[in-house]
């Protein structure tokens, strides 16, 4: 018995050293979480399920790392909808930076705390759970009555385990400003071709060709993705050649003047603020946008698929709902997401505000979604051009590697700091390894 | 006077009581720098003792909270046989010479200007201090608007006629990297104004004063009277400039992060990517440990001129 104790004494000492060695790395030189900008999980609110604030008894801790003004008032929503049905119980939506939602979940697991929900990149399951943040899902999912509703696509596994359930799927289509097409004569292009010569005719007229995301990390990835595999390149088989080929195509686009080499400091909420702004003919962008445009754009707009060919895909990404693997109310947290997220009603709320679309069968079939006409070439997108997010070749270790590094490819190129061959040969070599 | 009065004072016989508070004094000081000493074993050295100890572990998110499997030299020489590793130093190296160059240039300029008392002076010493408390994060944010290719400075520029398209500052991999230093430099050039005008206002006006009898000008006046008397400030701003140089993460991140491609990973910017987007911590503390033991050896030096001051003080 003592000998058990003071095994898992020494277990548990071996977290908290692992949590306080992470809060060390970052503030010996990489100081990553230095620059926060908003409450943290530090934070008194920013710990796990406890006692009474506000008007309820027990307070539901949810991290998220959503700043758009429509993603906040969906996160709101909810948080609303399950105080209205218990009003015994407050939920306490927590802001975490995007680029340190990851870290902080697993130095705060290692410290035995954390949230109750997180709200994350669904593609990063892998890295949240293999470092020991998030609670396996499986007793609940078994045993939820509405689980055939959800496509395995939605549902995060690791090492056969489920860490997280999506309750609605994002993608990315070729949005277009509708009057400059007008003014210049054209369709929205549904061909690379048509594309390039739309840009082209768009330019002449003095306008921008396209926005797009060129960060180097993933979500530069993300938007690179469609683009370099209408040019055949893919995780199964990296060609280097193939993905030469997509950033050669897209680093056309700069030195064309088709698209702002700026594009390599905007994540992805910029680009298409400045497509809402006017003037620039088509913005590479997702379904989340819808509410930005409405309340934005003073130009008439539409939606088209990516036109990328009998080879391009669309990853089909959005955030991943988890239990917190330290969370005092697991159960009431479970409860929280199958009222909220996975609900058939609560899943026609980001349909509404934001413009998400839903993972359950039966809430895409509804009126809301069928009859919206911004939603249907992502819909269409779907079942054209969807692909798994992260591809199902990429092991769990490797996802974060990966991303980063097509990420620094896929900038570089864009950039200029490498000519597309040099960069594609630099992510292939550094690809083989990582993919085995 | 004062040595006159000491030595026309015989020195009191000491009680044994005395004596005895005299041995149990050293244990009092002991006590008072107890806290400190807690402070700083928590927060610096066991933090420095760990990150010494996963850089030469196998940590990775699968792996960070279960036991560290010892790994040696590998991640140092995983980082510097990629070529990551020293490309970041090489550009931490030119990041650092920019920004301490700038940083002690400017910081200088701005002392002299501040030198006298005014209202001039004086509003421009609280807009300095006022861009000294910005936190990073809020003036990397403000400069990359106004870098921006519809940004003030663009806007000038091609107003002015001085450029036919925007200038590149964020974007093209060797504008990138002197922007966002230039911006570095910019933080820190209040802070050295503000030392190095302590060290002028110390300049016994006299000395001024004899200059201009002699028909000193203005540059002999900084030349042979301000920068002999700002000397030992100057190595001390030197070694604090190239130290914060050296470990300046934040602008870069909110800036550039790191791009294009790699263009402004620097060493501390490398270590948080590996540590923290590609969640190999084993890997980002090498890097790390590579980034502290070259601010290690300027704090030996900033050490030994802050003691060689004290000393000619």
């Amino acid at each position: 018995m003592h000998t058990q104790h003071s095994a898992r004494a020494r277990r548990a000492g071996r977290r908290s050293l692992a949590a306080a060695v992470t809060a060390g790395v970052a503030v010996l030189g990489l100081a990553a979480c230095s620059g926060g900008t908003a409450s943290t999980p530090s934070d008194s609110t920013g710990g796990s399920a406890s006692g009474s604030a506000g008007g309820g008894s027990t307070t539901l801790t949810v991290w998220h790392y959503f700043s758009d003004a429509n993603q906040v008032k969906l996160m709101d929503e909810y948080a609303k909808k399950f105080e209205d049905a218990h009003p015994d119980v407050t939920v306490d939506n927590v802001f975490v930076p995007y680029d340190q939602m990851n870290s902080k979940l697993v130095s705060a697991a290692g410290a035995k705390t954390g949230p109750d929900i997180a709200v994350f990149n669904g593609a990063e399951t892998a890295t949240i759970a293999l470092g020991g943040a998030l609670a396996p899902l499986d007793d609940y999912w078994s045993s939820y009555s509405d689980a055939a509703q959800f496509p395995d696509s939605v549902i995060h596994k690791v090492d056969g385990k489920t860490y997280a359930v999506q309750g609605y799927v994002n993608l990315l289509g070729l949005w277009y400003n509708a009057d400059i097409l007008k003014e210049i004569g054209v369709q929205p292009p549904t061909t690379i071709d048509e594309l390039e010569k739309d840009m082209a005719a768009a330019k002449a007229a003095g306008y921008q060709g396209i926005t797009l995301c060129g960060l180097p990390q993933s979500q530069g990835e993300w938007q690179a993705y469609p683009w370099l595999t209408s040019q055949g390149f893919t995780y199964d088989s990296p060609d280097q050649s193939s993905l030469a080929a997509g950033l050669s195509m897209v680093r056309g686009w700069v030195t064309d003047g088709y698209l702002s080499q700026e594009a390599v400091t905007w994540d992805q909420t910029v680009p298409f603020q400045k497509f809402a702004a006017g003037g620039i003919a088509f913005a590479e962008n997702g379904n989340w946008q819808m509410g930005t445009a409405a309340s934005d754009a003073k130009f008439n707009y539409g939606v088209v698929p990516l036109p990328l060919g009998s080879d391009g895909k669309v990853y089909l990404g959005g955030e991943g709902e988890g239990i917190g693997a330290f969370s005092k109310h697991p159960d009431l947290a479970w409860q929280y997401l199958t009222e909220t997220y996975l609900d058939r009603q609560g899943q026609l709320l980001p349909v509404k505000i934001v413009g998400s679309i839903p993972s359950r069968l039966d809430a895409a079939k509804d009126d809301t979604v069928t009859s919206n006409e911004l939603l249907k070439p992502f819909a269409e997108t779907i079942a054209k051009y969807g692909a798994n997010y992260p591809a199902s070749v990429i092991s769990p270790d490797a996802v974060a590697d990966v991303q980063l590094t097509v990420g620094q490819a896929w900038s570089a190129a864009l950039g200029g700091q490498q000519s597309p061959d040099t960069a594609a040969s630099t992510a292939v070599q550094k690809l083989s390894s990582l993919l085995g | 006077m004062t040595t006159s009065l000491a030595t026309g004072v015989a020195a009191p016989s000491r009680s044994p009581r005395a004596r005895s508070r005299d041995r149990r004094r050293p244990q009092r000081r002991l006590v008072f720098l107890l806290p400190a000493a807690l402070f700083l074993g928590i927060f610096s050295l066991y933090p420095l003792v760990q990150l010494l100890r996963m850089s030469v572990s196998d940590v990775t998110a699968r792996t960070l909270n279960s036991p560290w499997s010892f790994v040696g030299l590998d991640n140092f020489t995983a980082g510097f046989s990629s070529g990551q590793t020293t490309q970041a130093l090489v550009r931490t190296l030119v990041f650092v010479g920019v920004v301490t160059l700038l940083g002690m240039v400017g910081g200088l300029a701005g002392a002299i200007a501040l030198r006298t008392r005014g209202r001039w002076s004086g509003l421009l010493l609280a807009v300095m201090v006022f861009v000294w408390a910005l936190p990073p994060v809020v003036n990397g944010s403000v400069w990359k608007f106004l870098l921006g290719d519809a940004g003030l400075i663009n806007t000038v520029l091609l107003d002015l006629g001085l450029r036919q398209a925007p200038a590149p500052f964020l974007y093209d991999q060797y504008w990138a990297l002197m922007s966002v230093a230039f911006v570095n430099a910019f933080a820190v050039i209040p802070f050295n104004a503000l030392v190095f005008r302590a060290a002028l206002m110390n300049i016994e006006p006299e000395t001024f004063e004899a200059a201009a009898l002699d028909g000193a000008n203005r540059w002999q006046e900084i030349r042979h009277i301000m920068l002999p008397a700002v000397r030992a400030t100057t190595l001390v701003l030197l070694v604090l400039t190239v130290v914060y140089g050296f470990r300046s993460f934040d602008f870069i991140y909110v800036m550039t992060y790191g791009g294009p491609g790699t263009a402004t990973n620097t060493l501390p910017f490398l270590g948080y990517l590996q540590a923290f987007v590609r969640y190999d911590f084993g890997l980002g503390a090498a890097t790390s440990v590579v980034t502290v033991l070259g601010v290690l050896v300027l704090a030996v030096v900033y050490a030994r001129s802050i003691r060689r001051e004290e000393a000619e003080s």
